[in-house]
């Protein structure tokens, strides 16, 4: 973080521990207080609603659905952003282990390969399938963006899918992936972060995740408590953010 | 203790290199910037591995599509021979050799430069289509607004006063939707690595 940003002021580090700490401290309470009472109400997002409905789309056709991951990593400033699409293959691979359509996953960066690999052989494992796992659904396709782009628009052109989930780190050559998707005219769902993806995705799909709404498809996809919880915490951290900038607003205009 | 290993090992592993890594870079303790870069280290050393791994799942993926004949397996002969070829040049001249230089600059830079400048045709082409498939208030606005900017950026003359208008539109509500977007991500992005410090994530075990 220092290195990437330059030296850290005590204010910063002031700032960074507090947040983290009443996030820490927010997401503990919340799941606390969640093992009892129902669970908290979340406004809907098309980008995750129908996810799992598309598993079943693609198991009556016979093919199967393509997500593809970005090219972020484990060990990047991508790091979060990788384990928020992550959560997206979490979500879909019971759903499609069941259905015996296991999804077809592209990364670019090969340090979520095994992290996938074995998300999917664990989805295998839990349904006694563990014969028929295969590792090559998960495919490294190449590290840089633009060919990691053009590798997994081949997959979407040429591999039979039946909808097309973009959930990680973008930039606007996401646009690639998704112009294959277009042409064949396939349901999109995307979930990305920076805002040069964002751009790029709004004229292709309106089951669009943007910015920090990434970061909630694990709660949207699974419904389980952690996720709610920890949605429930963003968003509380969120308003007190909204009302702190505020306040320093109002209290420089007042000061002139 | 086999579920110990498979479950609270992996858990325990990274919440606590998590924490010293974070602790490493908040507080000033020549201890916790020592085991924060060995830790670093360490994971640099991993994802090297990793790309070992990516290279077989490549020979893996396109191999058995030529072996099979399956769609496209012409493509994948030509990328598993290149695969073969493009690591010869850095091991026998080094990785600043001039044929491992020439190869970037004459053969990788300008391919991936290509396939770069297709992004500005598939960004038209959406847009294109964005016009036909879905005509609501906010996709007509999104067109103006890239049209102006666009416009705003070429030096055609009588349209001067269209870079004002672009300087406007990315500096003030440009600028306000991005602060508030990334915003919102840096939240996410604390919140989704406090729920692995706390295991509440846990990617990485056989839970």
């Amino acid at each position: 973080m220092g290195n990437l940003l330059g030296p850290i002021s005590g204010a910063h580090v002031g700032a960074i521990l507090l947040l983290a700490l009443s996030g820490l401290v927010l997401i503990i309470l919340l799941i606390l207080r969640g093992r009892k009472g129902p669970s908290p109400p979340i406004r809907p997002l098309p980008a995750f609603q129908d996810l799992q409905d598309e598993v079943g789309r693609a198991a009556e056709r016979g093919e199967t659905i393509h997500i593809a991951l970005g090219s972020g990593g484990l060990n990047g400033e991508d790091a979060v952003t990788s384990l928020a699409g992550l959560q997206v293959v979490e979500a879909l691979a019971d759903v499609a282990v069941s259905y015996n359509v296991p999804p077809i996953i592209t990364v670019g960066d090969p340090t979520l390969l095994p992290l996938i690999q074995d998300l999917l052989r664990r989805a295998y494992e839990r349904r006694g399938l563990l014969a028929d796992y295969d590792s090559g659904r998960v495919r490294f396709v190449a590290p840089s963006p633009v060919a990691y782009a053009a590798g997994a628009a081949n997959v979407v052109a040429a591999e039979g899918v039946t909808a097309n989930v973009v959930a990680g780190a973008f930039g606007a050559e996401v646009s690639l992936i998704t112009d294959a998707g277009a042409r064949r005219d396939l349901p999109q769902l995307a979930a990305a972060a920076a805002p040069r993806a964002i751009g790029a995705l709004y004229p292709v799909t309106d089951r669009l995740a943007v910015g920090e709404e990434l970061y909630a498809a694990g709660a949207y996809t699974t419904g389980e408590r952690r996720y709610l919880s920890s949605l429930v915490a963003q968003d509380i951290l969120r308003v007190i953010l909204v009302l702190l900038i505020l306040g320093a607003a109002v209290v420089a205009l007042v000061g002139g | 203790m086999s579920r110990l290993i498979k479950q609270w090992i992996p858990v325990l592993i990274a919440a606590i290199t998590g924490l010293v890594v974070l602790a490493g870079y908040l507080i000033p303790s020549p201890l916790l910037i020592y085991y924060r870069d060995r830790l670093i280290e360490w994971a640099v050393i991993v994802a090297a591995f990793a790309f070992i791994l990516g290279l077989f799942n490549i020979l893996r993926v396109h191999g058995g599509r030529v072996v099979r004949l399956r769609q496209g397996w012409f493509y994948s002969l030509i990328l598993l021979l290149v695969a073969m070829v493009a690591w010869v040049p850095p091991v026998l001249y080094g990785p600043s050799g001039t044929p491992t230089r020439q190869m970037l600059d004459y053969v990788i830079g300008p391919l991936g430069a290509s396939l770069a400048a297709l992004v500005v045709f598939t960004l038209a082409l959406a847009a294109f289509r964005l016009l036909r498939v879905r005509r609501s208030a906010g996709a007509v606005f999104f067109i103006l607004v890239v049209a102006v900017v666009l416009l705003g950026s070429t030096p055609l003359m009588g349209l001067e006063w269209l870079a004002d208008v672009r300087d406007w539109i990315i500096s003030v509500p440009g600028m306000a939707g991005m602060r508030g977007l990334l915003l919102g991500v840096a939240l996410g992005t604390v919140i989704t690595a406090l729920r692995v410090f706390v295991a509440s994530d846990r990617p990485h075990s056989e839970f």
